[in-house]
């Protein structure tokens, strides 16, 4: 009986205009999402290439690597992250790293194109989180009171047909046409990424198969909901009255309104009341500084200059690194406090933005594509421990990890004989340094393990909701009036 | 009132003091007692709101009585509505099946929920030849169809069921006369094959035409039950038709349809 109930509403689900209308635009738009985010990646993966080779470039002029104040890093596009953008657009993909001190994040996606940030880019988890919640609610608004408004129910009832079993049956079916019919235009869409010279390792696979789960528990969601409203009213209109508001508060007010409390509710040190207070030790330090350079006292012999040159020289390092130190440990207190209090916000505006879906979609889709909101961080952490790299690179090349800076060359200092020296080698063409000898960076994402041990929680809530809307439906329906 | 005519005939279909109070508190049926034989037809006469498809309701399981049995071979209806579901087949006022389908495929869909599953496209065809749609609708979408077309798909389907008991809501109610007629006479060859059948219907000719007992419902009570033979050469019309436009007093009908 199973089969045939749900045999029936697949076949009656493909053949309405209401699912032809609705599929063919859902497809339409999956496969546009494809489409947009494998040309977003090939033009991203260009401009990668681009930026670092102009990187290196830059640098071929230079004959000491002492003039190298600070070198350009960059995140690498992903097609994953062109199909889930997650944050991806709006932190930058240009890391400027020094030999140390802080390490500014530059060029985001919606800082050069404001009108993407104002619209946002299509991609596949705006499609799924906008398109699979209606088209999930266009099927089921009408599941059972749409039966029992054209009569189908009450001939249907008429049999030894359990309940239990129609509700099921029902619940299959609609699921299976859906998922059916989206799976097809997501292959097209994944068929398209290869032929567009796209090709996705072992674990992007994994994580789209992934994506893709995610996609289909949360339309699972609004068609279990859309069935169970519909058990709960005798007319399809007010289903899809109740249905449309729990949709709007769903996609667009819950999350929006769940960040906002959390703002409220949780004081965060701002990024600008962080760099008054910097520029605050700023001005004492210098002030330290300067009275230390005026406490320099030279031991030895007055036309010892290479001794002057090197005293000067520790001295300064000692107190640029005193004042580093100073300066890099009250910044670190106080991002670590902006740190702490974004953390306290971010799980208390996510726990209350749960209670949407769309949240768990967006939440779960994003770690699984590696652009969730700790991807800002990663990058940061990645470029920080590329800097420790560097900033050796530098010491061993340079002598002083710092590059460039207010440094006395020793050349200033030299004896008539080694005046002649180098008055010979500047006749010589000056050797330019090897970029190939400048360490390289290589951004490691997360792995699929991690990835799902982060989108396991919002998996785990979405599954939850399919069996609460489920049980709800098998309830409601249950007590429902067939007459 | 004694409604039992069958003497020693084991009834198919039985209501025992049926009683139906709504939430509201509206008192539909009235301990309304009655029993169908099989191959026997049962008309249930009355206007709007008299009790007639709260009974069939009973019967299909759709209500639980507040008092009494609705009794299907046996079965009590509310104590094991999927068994005694099994031995109905159900044709309403306004049959109204998947639009999206053919009429082949409605049959079939039915069929199975009916629990028969062997049928093949053949089967289909020639049942519906025999409720009289021609061969080129077989493979039409419903949404094209007439009221008469569906009201006839719908004795299909009851056809195809194979089920001891019939109960009919109006099935002729909005039908044209032609199809009207045509629909009685598919009711009178179901009634050769020894089926029980229970027609609710505000139609007194028709009901007086083929009914083997004529029940006439008032306020959720039966106020009049006779045979065929009972009634024929009374002007149970024009009694009927007065009781049907008010302001006759239940015991004046009772009284008049008697005389």
């Amino acid at each position: 009986m199973l089969k045939v109930i749900i045999e029936k509403e697949i076949r009656d689900l493909i053949s309405s205009t209401k699912f032809i209308i609705t599929f063919g635009a859902c497809a339409f738009l999956i496969i546009v999402a494809f489409y947009v985010g494998t040309t977003r990646f090939n033009l991203n993966q260009a401009y990668y290439e681009a930026s670092r080779a102009e990187n290196i470039r830059s640098m071929e002029g230079m004959t000491d690597w002492n003039e190298l104040e600070s070198n350009r890093i960059f995140l690498a596009p992903t097609p994953l992250a062109s199909l889930v953008s997650g944050v991806s657009n709006d932190i930058g993909r240009t890391a400027v790293v020094e030999g140390r001190g802080s390490i500014p994040i530059e060029d985001s996606r919606y800082n050069e194109d404001p009108i993407f940030a104002i619209f946002r880019f299509l991609d596949l988890e705006f499609i799924f989180k906008v398109l699979l919640s209606l088209f999930a609610i266009l099927l089921g608004y009408d599941a059972i009171s749409g039966e029992k408004e054209r009569g189908t129910l009450r001939l249907a009832f008429a049999n030894a047909l359990p309940r239990q079993t129609y509700i099921l049956g029902k619940l299959i079916g609609t699921f299976a046409a859906l998922s059916i019919s989206v799976l097809v235009a997501i292959a097209v869409g994944t068929l398209m990424m290869p032929m567009m010279g796209i090709s996705l390792s072992g674990n992007d696979w994994i994580r789209l198969l992934l994506i893709i789960m995610a996609g289909l528990l949360y339309a699972g969601v609004f068609l279990t909901l859309s069935v169970f409203v519909s058990s709960l009213t005798n007319r399809s209109a007010n289903s899809f009255l109740v249905l449309l508001v729990i949709w709007v508060f769903c996609i667009h007010i819950v999350p929006r309104v769940s960040v906002l409390m959390a703002a409220r509710s949780v004081d965060v040190l701002s990024v600008d009341e962080i760099a008054f207070q910097q520029s605050g030790l700023r001005a004492q330090l210098l002030d330290e500084v300067s009275e230390g350079m005026e406490n320099f006292k030279f031991a030895g012999a007055n036309d010892d200059i290479d001794a002057l040159s090197n005293q000067l020289n520790a001295h300064m390092d000692s107190l640029s690194n005193v004042r580093d130190s100073k300066m890099q440990s009250f910044s670190s207190r106080l991002y670590e406090e902006r740190g702490n209090g974004q953390k306290t916000q971010e799980r208390l505006a996510f726990a209350l933005a749960r209670i949407s879906p769309a949240t768990s979609l967006t939440l779960a889709t994003s770690y699984l594509a590696g652009t969730s909101i700790g991807l800002k961080n990663r990058f940061q952490d990645e470029a920080k421990s590329y800097q420790e790299q560097y900033g050796s690179f530098l010491k061993e090349k340079t002598g002083s990890n710092t590059g460039g800076g207010l440094r006395i060359r020793q050349s200033t200092a030299c004896t008539a004989a080694e005046d002649k020296e180098n008055e010979d080698a500047k006749k010589e063409i000056p050797k330019g340094v090897d970029t190939k000898e400048l360490p390289e960076f290589k951004y490691t994402d997360v792995t699929p393990t991690e990835s799902v041990q982060a989108a396991v929680v919002d998996m785990g809530l979405l599954l939850f909701f399919n069996l609460i809307f489920f049980a709800g439906a098998f309830v409601a329906f249950g007590k429902y009036d067939v007459r | 009132m004694n409604n039992n005519h069958l003497g020693n005939i084991k009834p198919a279909l039985e209501a025992v003091n049926l009683t139906k109070r709504y939430e509201d508190g509206v008192l539909a049926l009235d301990h309304v007692s009655f029993s169908i034989a099989p191959g026997e037809l049962f008309a249930l006469l009355g206007g709007n709101g008299a009790g007639k498809t709260t009974t069939i309701n009973l019967f299909l399981g759709f209500l639980e009585p507040t008092e009494g049995e609705a009794i299907i071979n046996g079965i009590v209806c509310h104590k094991e509505p999927l068994e005694a579901k099994k031995q109905i087949a159900f044709v309403s006022e306004n049959v109204q099946l998947y639009s999206n389908f053919t009429a082949i495929q409605n049959l079939d869909f039915f069929a199975k929920l009916g629990g028969k599953k062997d049928y093949t496209k053949g089967d289909y065809r020639d049942v519906l030849l025999r409720v009289g749609l021609s061969a080129d609708v077989h493979n039409k979408r419903l949404s094209g169809f007439s009221k008469g077309m569906r009201q006839k798909c719908g004795i299909a389907i009851a056809i195809l069921k194979d089920a001891p008991v019939i109960l009919l809501d109006e099935p002729t109610s909005g039908l044209d006369p032609k199809a009207g007629r045509d629909f009685i006479e598919l009711i009178k060859s179901l009634r050769t094959e020894n089926k029980a059948i229970l027609m609710s219907t505000h139609d007194i000719f028709r009901a007086k035409e083929i009914a083997d007992v004529v029940a006439i419902m008032d306020s959720g009570q039966i106020i009049m039950q006779q045979t065929a033979e009972e009634i024929s050469g009374k002007n149970l019309e024009q009694i009927y038709m007065q009781y049907m436009a008010g302001g006759v007093f239940v015991s004046e009908v009772i009284g008049a349809a008697n005389a």
